[in-house]
């Protein structure tokens, strides 16, 4: 290889190194969380009128700066974040000391980054502390319009104020807020502490009560177990009292048993041993019936039957001496009743023969007589019974008839007297009509009606009959009752 | 901007500045936000959309009809 080669080669190395060394020089990046602000020559850009910047700004990309005619800067986009101690007071007039933080960072459009440049862009360390004097000035006067309360219970409207308040400013500054915080709010008064006390003091005793309500139901719950475990054991204890009982029962029963069996058994010894006696007994009883009874028995009945025989025998010794006695005096009578029998029968014999001849003439007498005064008594009896039942026939007759009579009576008096008027009518008629026989010559004015009128005049005497008739009864009998009628009926 | 649809995270309404979340340059950006219509309300969470941009950091919204 020729020197010219290495010498060409290194300068074209050495021309590139050069290269690299000056863009690495010219060239600038702007990193994601800065912005490259870069003025000077060339920085304006071309047609963007009166309001235009004067200087560049690069995000996310590079940029070529001339050294000697251009300046570049960074800004920081990243967050900031600032403390704040605030001591104010409420609205109520409570000191309060409020300790929070809000996180803020330059914005991210050119009009936010271009306003933050220019004013923090030598002092992005200062950005924090005004920061820090404009949000304490904002919370004063914010708090200053809350109360306690609403700081504690209402942070929302405590944040949503700051926002609004600040929201020029940090447009001017070309910051945005990305958080504010409230950490901590004292205050040295205890009024928050007290604030909660009510509360607390409320949930306190909810919560003593519900112990208490606990610890008795507990309590309860105890007693309750307690009481029934008590009831368990007086059970089991009465259970075992009564099985002892069964068992000590038991053991009596078997511990009685040997003397028991024993008298069982001597008892049996005793009965079988009054079973013997009594046997021996009936034995010596038939042994002295056999032997002392029987014998005796068989001499009295040896000496009663011997006593007996000799008895018999002399009252049949007596018996025969007394028959023969009467036969000897039976035979002296018969033969006198014989002789005085055979006088007697002659005697008889002749009146017997007398009084046989009167005695036939007088029955036929006695006959003759009876005959006669029987006949004559028949007909007197049949003479008399004729004449009673001819007269007792007509009683009968006449008790019916009056009998009728009062029936009729009773169920139509009138009936009956009518009746009694018509029979005898023809004579009443014949009476009224002796006053015109005696009249010779007789004028009647109104013709025939006057004859009609004189004919029933004549026959109206048998209604006046009628009427007096009743008049009569009425007058007997007042109240139309009967009692002579009613009593003569049956 | 105009046209972007945002997320209320400050209540919006007549006297108050309330505060929208915006999709723009890649990222979401907290914007103080008013109403187009006055007296109109939004409350956090709602959905509205951008009808006026005033920069650097304020626009007016509206309802939007999602």
């Amino acid at each position: 290889m020729s020197p010219e080669f290495y010498i060409a080669a290194g300068g074209i190395v050495a021309a590139a190194v050069v290269i690299i060394l000056l863009f690495k020089a010219v060239w600038r990046v702007a990193e994601p969380n800065e912005a490259l602000i870069i003025s000077g020559l060339g920085a304006r850009r071309r047609g963007e009128g009166v309001d235009s910047l004067g200087f560049k700004i690069i995000t996310g990309k590079g940029a070529a700066v001339l050294p000697g005619f251009q300046a570049a800067r960074r800004l920081r986009l990243d967050t900031r974040a600032a403390n704040l101690q605030v001591s104010c007071v409420t609205q109520q007039g409570i000191p309060v000391h409020i300790r929070g933080v809000v996180i803020y960072k330059v914005g991210d459009d050119l009009s936010s980054i271009a306003n933050a440049a220019r004013r923090f862009l030598d002092q992005q360390d200062f950005m924090t502390s005004a920061i820090h004097e404009l949000f304490t000035g904002h919370l004063r006067s914010i708090i200053g319009n809350l109360t306690i309360e609403d700081l504690i219970l209402n942070r929302e409207r405590l944040t949503s104020e700051t926002r609004a308040s600040a929201a020029d400013e940090m447009s001017k500054l070309g910051l945005i807020v990305d958080s504010l915080q409230i950490q901590e709010i004292d205050d040295e008064t205890g009024y928050i502490v007290n604030l909660g006390k009510p509360h607390a003091a409320k949930v306190a005793s909810t919560a003593r009560i519900a112990q208490a309500q606990r610890d008795q139901e507990a309590t309860e719950a105890e007693q309750i177990a307690a009481a029934n475990m008590a009831a368990a054991r007086r059970d089991s204890r009465i259970k075992e009292a009564s099985y002892q009982a069964e068992i000590d029962r038991a053991q009596a029963t078997a511990r009685q048993a040997g003397p028991l069996s024993e008298a069982t058994a001597r008892q049996e010894v005793v009965v079988q041993e009054t079973k013997a006696a009594e046997l021996e007994a009936k034995l010596a009883e038939q042994r002295l019936q056999s032997q002392v009874r029987k014998p005796a028995d068989a001499k009295a009945y040896e000496t009663v039957t011997l006593s007996q025989a000799e008895r018999d025998a002399r009252i049949a010794q007596a018996e025969a001496e007394a028959r023969e006695t009467e036969l000897r005096a039976a035979a002296q009578a018969s033969q006198v009743k014989l002789a005085a029998a055979a006088d007697a029968e002659s005697v008889r014999l002749r009146g017997e023969a007398s009084g046989a001849a009167t005695k036939i003439a007088g029955e036929a007498e006695a006959q003759a007589a009876r005959a006669r005064g029987l006949a004559q008594a028949e007909a007197a009896k049949a003479l008399g019974l004729a004449e009673a039942e001819a007269s007792e026939a007509k009683g009968l007759a006449e008790a019916q008839a009056i009998r009728a009579r009062a029936e009729a009576l009773k169920e139509n008096q009138e009936a009956v007297i009518a009746q009694q008027l018509a029979e005898r009518w023809p004579e009443v008629v014949e009476a009224g009509a002796k006053a015109f026989g005696n009249v010779d010559h007789m004028v009647v004015l109104n013709g025939a009606q006057g004859v009609e009128e004189l004919l029933a005049k004549a026959l109206t005497l048998g209604g006046a009959g009628i009427g007096l008739a009743r008049a009569l009864l009425n007058g007997a009998t007042p109240n139309g009752t009967e009692p002579e009628i009613s009593s003569k009926a049956p | 901007m105009v046209g972007k649809q945002g997320r209320v995270t400050g209540k919006i309404g007549p006297g108050l500045v309330g505060e929208v979340m915006i999709p723009v340059r890649g990222g979401v950006e907290a914007f103080y936000a008013h109403p187009s219509v006055p007296d109109e309300e939004f409350l956090t969470g709602s959905i509205v959309v951008v009808v006026e941009y005033f920069p650097p950091r304020t626009v007016y919204v509206a309802r939007a009809l999602i």
